[in-house]
């Protein structure tokens, strides 16, 4: 049964081969985009359930890159900050820092129910309730969690694409 | 049975394993002769301190009342309980006299709208600093966890000493948003406790409250919520693989589990249920409409091919994961580190061997005593093997055991499960049906006492890559 089961010295080579053929998300409909939005990912206190799904969505599984996106290691480089979790107390000053840290032209997308309105958590002594407690947040995706497929299609529709 | 277990069945049984000791009897328990009890957890709130300790692998909670909201902290004898003596510290101002370690707080960071907010006597809030002066800090969004966690340290000739953890960046309340709901209500909270636990977590809850409740899952309930956890297993080591080989520029091995991990969530989606497994586990038994049969065989044949070509990655990449956050077999045991990250380092400890039906023939693999990245990297995917034998063995003879007898209703129950990052346990107490108080325990709070001495001698830049190959969860330490 094809090449899986190769293993010994070629066994690399052929991993390398197959790791294009494992991706599960279509790209053959996604035109290859010029305009990169950079992506600076951050969370704030849920469970890390959407946080595992933009991992996931930055991974080797999704082209992220053919949909216009990249994500970046330092938020001076991002475009787009996208914030998971339910914004505790405690982690406003790191939001505060990184937002600080990013360029003007900055944008907010809070993904998933909890960065939204605190989802299940709400707001309480350790928790603001997501971000809609800090300011307006236009751009959100929902869901709890949202899927990596899910993300991505939201980041489309949010940058009109 | 030991001294100090000897000691706590003197006390006035309250419950299937629960002693309550008088004062008198807490401290000769600190003080017992002996060999010290693995502690899984300590908790306190305004009126009692808990102990959670596995005697053999059996599960023993000890508690004495306040006296003038202090008590003789635990972490005398047991130095993992610092943390829950923190944690009470912060959120009820109660007092662990004698306490070892470095009384910072844990979760109380000076910014609550209250101190001690759960207290009937809060205070305003502010209160509470962390100095980090002059240290070198890890920040929270560098620490390469996906939840947030901080570390400072000191550099000396390139080299981290002296960690301090800030762990308590994640707190959001959750176990007190619990209190007064029924079970069935706070399921929901506890199904988003940690995303390395959408199944372990709800099932090791739920198996508490069908303790306190003196139910016992039938077998049909029993091998499907087996099966979940299987395939969580599989996902999440897959997950925290890929993380870890991306901190040390193994992208193939990384593309490889990343892949794979997509293909179960893909193989569950084509089933009709939640990519990540999410809200499948109920207090009676599983969603109504899973068919764990067809779910079971379509993640193993998503799985099944892939092993060969992961396992020849994974020795590929070994050696840049050697001698990384290394775990000595003694610093598991003495801080009773379970899980993964504990067998991996010489412990034995995996509770799924003690559970009624389980197919022990498919748990061969036999742990390791290096306690670095690469024997946790190899175990994970050893474990793996063990989960798609272990999900084959159940399949063949699936729901076909006796019943085990029912425990007894005492309105209070302790529930583990073997998540893929370790053992998760509950206790929970009833009243009128409804939750009257409740502990979690995830694997990642027995890893932050040692993490200090785990992390130290690492240089900074190698502080992500061993963070992930720990796995630490900062959501299931915060809670
Ligand atoms: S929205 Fe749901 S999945 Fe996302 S962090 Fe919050 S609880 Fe977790």
């Amino acid at each position: 049964m094809s090449v899986f089961q190769k293993t010994g010295p070629l066994s690399v080579l052929h991993a390398f081969i197959d790791a294009s053929r494992w991706r599960v998300s279509p790209e053959n409909d996604a035109p290859a985009r010029t305009g990169m939005i950079s992506l600076y990912v951050l969370e704030t206190g849920g469970c890390e359930g959407c946080a595992m799904e933009v991992e996931s969505l930055c991974g080797s599984a999704f082209a992220l890159e053919r949909y216009g996106f990249r994500r970046v290691a330092d938020p001076a480089d991002a475009d787009w900050l996208l914030v998971t979790g339910a914004m505790s107390r405690a982690c406003v000053q790191m939001l505060d820092r990184v937002w600080k840290a990013m360029p003007p032209g900055k944008s907010l997308v809070a993904v998933g129910a909890c960065a939204i309105d605190g989802g299940l958590f709400g707001a309480g002594y350790a928790t603001l309730g997501g971000l809609k407690a800090l300011t307006q947040v236009r751009k959100t995706i929902p869901g709890c969690p949202p899927s990596a497929q899910d993300i991505l299609s939201g980041m489309q529709r949010l940058a009109g694409r | 049975m030991s001294e100090m277990g000897r000691i706590i069945r003197g006390g006035e049984r309250v419950a299937l394993s629960h002693y309550s000791l008088d004062a008198e009897q807490w401290e000769a328990m600190l003080a017992a002769p002996g060999a010290t009890l693995s502690l899984l957890s300590c908790w306190a709130d305004e009126h009692r301190v808990y102990v959670l300790l596995l005697e053999g692998d059996c599960p023993l909670i000890a508690s004495t009342t306040m006296e003038e909201r202090r008590y003789l902290a635990p972490s005398s004898r047991f130095p993992a309980a610092e943390w829950g003596e923190r944690v009470a510290y912060d959120l009820w101002g109660v007092e662990a006299m004698s306490a070892s370690g470095d009384g910072q707080p844990a979760l109380d960071e000076g910014v609550w709208e209250a101190t001690w907010p759960l207290s009937s006597r809060p205070g305003p809030g502010g209160q509470a600093a962390r100095p980090v002066a002059g240290r070198t800090v890890l920040p929270a969004e560098k620490s390469g966890l996906t939840g947030p966690l901080e570390l400072s340290f000191d550099v000396v000739r390139g080299k981290v000493q002296g960690v301090s953890v800030n762990a308590g960046l994640a707190h959001r309340g959750v176990l007190h948003r619990m209190i007064g709901l029924t079970p069935e209500e706070s399921l929901p909270l506890v199904s988003r406790m940690t995303a390395g636990g959408f199944v372990a977590h709800p099932l090791a809850f739920c198996r508490a409250v069908a303790q306190a409740r003196g139910l016992q899952p039938g077998p049909g309930v029993r091998d499907c919520w087996m099966i979940l956890l299987e395939i969580e297993r599989m996902s999440v080591h897959l997950f925290d693989m890929a993380r870890t080989a991306r901190s040390v520029d193994a992208g193939l091995l990384a593309t490889h589990c990343e892949h794979a991990r997509e293909a179960i969530a893909s193989a569950c989606a084509e089933q009709g249920i939640s990519r990540r497994l999410t809200d499948l586990v109920r207090c009676d038994g599983f969603r109504v409409g899973l068919e764990i049969v067809p779910l079971a065989q379509a993640v193993v044949s998503a799985m099944q091919p892939r092993m060969a070509q992961l396992r020849e990655l994974q020795s590929v990449f070994a050696p840049r994961l050697k001698g990384l956050a290394v775990l000595s077999p003694a610093q598991a045991r003495e801080f009773a580190v379970g899980g993964l990250v504990g067998r991996a380092s010489g412990r034995s400890l995996d509770v799924r061997r003690r559970e009624a039906g389980m197919r022990l023939d498919a748990l061969r693999s036999t742990g390791s005593s290096e306690g670095d990245g690469a024997a946790r990297d190899a175990l994970r995917l050893t474990e793996i093997r063990d989960s798609l034998a272990l999900i084959q063995r159940i399949l063949g003879s699936i729901g076909m055991d006796d019943d085990e007898p029912a425990p007894e209703a005492t309105q209070e129950g302790i529930g583990v499960a073997e998540g893929a990052r370790g053992d998760i346990w509950y206790w929970v107490r009833l009243r009128n049906g409804k939750i009257d108080a409740v502990q979690a325990r995830d694997p990642s709070v027995s890893l932050l006492s040692v993490l200090p001495a785990v992390l130290q001698g690492e240089t900074p830049e190698r502080l992500p890559a061993a963070l992930r190959s720990l796995a630490l969860s900062p959501s299931g330490v915060a809670m």
